[in-house]
């Protein structure tokens, strides 16, 4: 059935500063916020924009996010003409190959838009926290009569050399696009959300593709500016990358936060809750006799013995008693055992931390490895580690996935190490 | 499996006051998140039994909702599907249901229409996790034409039917609502019966003037038949008064049942996380208690069970109570042994129950006489109102007075 409007969600992305959260699992599958993942954003902002048909480009790790996405149901993107299509790569065609990049993975699925031969294609990345009218952009769009849109922020102008950085003339159309400066003159930073004509579109990527370009931000844009109508919107919602494990940490945290913008069930936010592992067949929280909790979110299945402050905890967390959680972020089932001390971490599902175990305490040193990206004082701890009773780990610190800390081994862990 | 699951779901419950006044006793929450029929739908989708017919006529429309496609509970499927059994009228044999064996016996139809070897009658209205497979095999290795399951009970009641099993497990007297009961052995209104014998049966029955399963099928079948009967020891709640219905749920925060552990399925679509609830946001003093997604807690909650979306205002405090969906408690009010339905609105500086324990409720002496006090759906109650315990008010009353005796009913 023909459509006006499809959307194409990248969920390819490997975040890679956001460290051991995403080696086993791609950006767009990392929990957020205790019961969602980060795709939810996306995903839920489009079908509430009553956009309803979406291809979604993997390759890195797409298992977790297939069973996710559970073919559209959880955002009613399932129906005779309504659909969710997972699009990984494929050999066999005469355009197939691993995905080089964002404009390439489209270039690969130009058969699924064809398909659908939609007037406008919305191209969006599933790595932010943010909630959108997706209908805003592509009527300004459709008025310009541009042949592309970029979605455009402000941001503070210390980081643009994080983003794809645009300038834009009276009219708003786009006269200058650089990527990842070290200056720039403008802050208007490109969110990864590009509305598109089809043909255009279609054209760019094909023309990108034969000099082996792969890249809507290096590629395809830069190559539409010289000829074609490629404008800026300028979105002045809330929007955060959650790229480091810093702004991860601090994004979670705006949830304690009744002043943030971050209002995920104003926005409708929908996730898909009776996957494996989510609260499907969880009883409600229980909160002990002893048990003291703070400004936190507690999801179901969890058992609180202990103390909990000020942290985001994911469904089946367990907390023992004389326990203390500060400023945490934990994932599913994972456990604390009695006495144990945990100020300002990210523990991912199904870590054991054993009874009088100290994390996050000690010297403010940035981590030996990634300096650039773990400063804060944050810890991580991988999927499934288990860290034995009575081990200290101080801060900036890195425990592997599946790592098994024994006292033998390691009595204490200093701050800024990777185990 | 050739085992099809007749659910009852249907009858009225007078004892429960306004709890089961807009409701059957079926679709009433329990452990903040669930409804009373989730755990028999779970130990039917746990034991591996495909159909399940549900029997209901007393406003089912919130069974209709909860049930759904039955996806929840994996009853879809191109073999596995759940139907809700309404009555109807027809040509024939038809009018609202009579009684439990009535109500099977009007949807003989549906029975043949799967012809399964064995049929597994099940009261939607009890709380208990059991693998119903030992219990087939049971009765299947056994050859029995029906098979009761009972369960041991220390505190005798003549609300019970009673069962006498010898030592083989054969039902050897079987006695509904005893004044002294004959054993220890309660029934569970959970049968398995041999699908043409159970036919046989109920046709026969269809012409006395009495249809409940317990009372005019088993208590009289016994003579020329094989009658088993199965002993099940794990938790099992009836909750059929304020009082059980109340300590049911007090059993979950004193450890006694392992929720965690019987993998019980709920509708999560539905009412529970509608408008997609975010976690728990606690920032008040929780202690001892239960508490579900999207509440949002300031105050005090202590020794207490909240569903969804219930939210505590700063100063307010909630001791010993149950609280259902979406109510609201606002700033110092003060709630003590309170049973709270949905959507209700208990205003600041409220007192609500913890005292006048001891005066019993005018209308229902026998009901309401523990401390309990119980208020309706939608009900709004108004700042600084102050209402004693043992007390009972109906969805859709309006409060006007500041002070509502211990003891009172208000519709």
């Amino acid at each position: 059935m023909k459509k006006n409007i499809i959307a194409m969600l990248l969920a390819g992305g490997v975040g890679s500063r956001l460290n051991v959260l995403v080696s086993k699992r791609a950006k767009p599958a990392l929990p957020f916020g205790a019961i969602y993942r980060i795709i939810d954003f996306t995903l839920s902002s489009i079908a509430n924009s009553n956009i309803d048909v979406v291809g979604i480009l993997t390759q890195y790790k797409p298992l977790s996010l297939m069973e996710h996405i559970d073919g559209g149901r959880p955002w009613d993107l399932f129906g005779r003409t309504r659909l969710v299509e997972i699009l990984p790569p494929k050999t066999g065609e005469e355009i197939s190959d691993w995905y080089k990049g964002t404009s390439d993975a489209i270039f690969q699925n130009i058969g699924f838009v064809e398909d659908h031969s939609p007037e406008f294609v919305l191209i969006v990345s599933g790595d932010h926290i943010y909630s959108m009218d997706y209908n805003e952009i592509i009527a300004i769009h459709r008025a310009r009569d541009a042949d592309a849109t970029v979605s455009l922020i402000r941001v503070p102008q210390e980081t643009v050399s994080h983003f794809g950085i645009a300038e834009t003339d009276g009219t708003g159309r786009i006269t200058d696009w650089v990527e990842k400066p070290k200056t720039a003159k403008s802050n208007l930073a490109s969110m990864g959300v590009y509305v598109f004509k089809r043909e255009p579109l279609i054209r760019a990527i094909t023309e990108a593709a034969k000099d082996s370009g792969s890249d809507f931000a290096k590629d395809v844009i830069p190559r539409m500016m010289r000829k074609q109508r490629v404008y800026g919107f300028i979105f002045d919602g809330y929007w955060r990358d959650v790229g480091t494990i810093h702004s991860y940490w601090q994004t979670n945290m705006e949830m304690l936060d009744p002043g943030s913008e971050l209002k995920i069930r104003d926005w409708g936010i929908k996730t898909n809750l009776s996957a494996k592992g989510e609260i499907g067949d969880r009883p409600p929280a229980f909160i002990s006799r002893n048990a003291n909790v703070v400004n936190s979110l507690i999801a179901r299945g969890c058992i609180i013995e202990g103390e909990v402050r000020n942290s985001i905890l994911s469904p089946g967390v367990s907390v023992a008693r004389k326990a203390r959680v500060t400023d945490s972020v934990i994932f599913h089932d994972s456990m604390i055992d009695k006495e144990c001390l945990v100020q300002s971490c990210i523990i991912d599902k199904q870590v054991s931390v054993g009874a009088k175990t100290q994390i996050g305490s000690g010297e403010l040193i940035p981590n030996k490895k990634h300096p650039a990206h773990l400063y804060t004082g944050i810890s991580i701890i991988g999927k499934l580690a288990s860290i034995a009773p009575g081990i200290t780990i101080g801060k900036n610190c890195v425990i592997n996935p599946d790592a098994r800390l024994t006292t033998k081994d390691h009595k204490s862990v200093p701050s800024g190490s990777t185990i | 499996m050739n085992v099809l699951a007749m659910v009852l779901a249907g009858g009225r419950v007078d004892e429960l006051l306004c709890l089961t006044e807009m409701r059957p006793k079926a679709a009433l929450p329990v452990f903040g998140t669930y409804r009373i029929i989730d755990f028999v739908l779970s130990n039917l989708m746990h034991a591996g039994v495909n159909n399940v017919g549900v029997l209901s006529q007393y406003r089912p429309y919130a069974l209709v909702r909860h049930i759904g496609t039955g996806e929840h509970w994996d009853f879809v499927g191109r073999s596995r599907d759940i139907r809700m059994l309404p009555p109807y009228r027809g040509s024939k044999a038809s009018d609202w249901y009579k009684g439990t064996a009535d109500a099977v016996y009007q949807n003989i139809s549906y029975i043949e229409h799967f012809h399964p070897e064995h049929l597994l009658v099940a009261s939607a209205d009890h709380i208990y996790r059991m693998d119903y497979r030992p219990f087939i095999d049971f009765h299947i290795d056994r050859g029995a034409d029906a098979t009761a399951c009972f369960t041991m009970t220390k505190r005798k009641s003549s609300r019970f039917g009673y069962g006498v099993i010898d030592r083989t497990g054969k039902l050897i007297d079987y006695q509904e609502k005893p004044d002294k009961p004959p054993s220890d052995w309660v029934s569970m209104t959970l049968y398995l019966f041999k699908t043409d014998f159970m036919i046989d049966v109920l046709k026969t029955n269809a012409k006395e003037q009495s249809h409940e399963f317990g009372r005019d099928i088993i208590a009289k079948i016994g003579a020329n038949c094989r009658l088993s009967a199965y002993k099940f020891r794990g938790y099992w709640a009836y909750a059929r008064t304020v009082d059980s219905y109340y300590d049911t749920n007090m059993d979950l925060i004193r450890g006694k049942v392992a929720l965690s552990d019987w993998q019980v399925r709920t509708n999560l679509l539905e009412r529970c996380v509608r408008g997609d609830r975010l976690p728990a946001h606690i920032n008040g003093k929780v202690a001892n208690s239960v508490v579900s997604e999207g509440c949002v807690i300031h105050g005090i909650v202590k020794n207490s069970l909240l569903s969804p979306g219930v939210t505590v205002a700063p100063g307010a405090e909630v001791y010993d109570s149950i609280i259902f969906h979406d109510t609201s408690i606002e700033a110092n009010a003060k709630l003590t042994k309170v049973i709270c339905d949905k959507d209700v609105r208990i205003g600041s500086e409220s007192t609500v129950g913890g005292f006048g324990a001891d005066t019993p409720s005018r209308e229902y002496k026998e009901l309401l006489r523990s401390g309990i006090t119980m208020i309706g759906r939608n009900t709004i109650v108004p700042a600084r109102t102050e209402i004693g315990a043992n007390t009972a008010i109906y969805s859709g009353a309006r409060i006007t007075q500041e002070h509502i005796e211990p003891g009172s009913t208000i519709r």
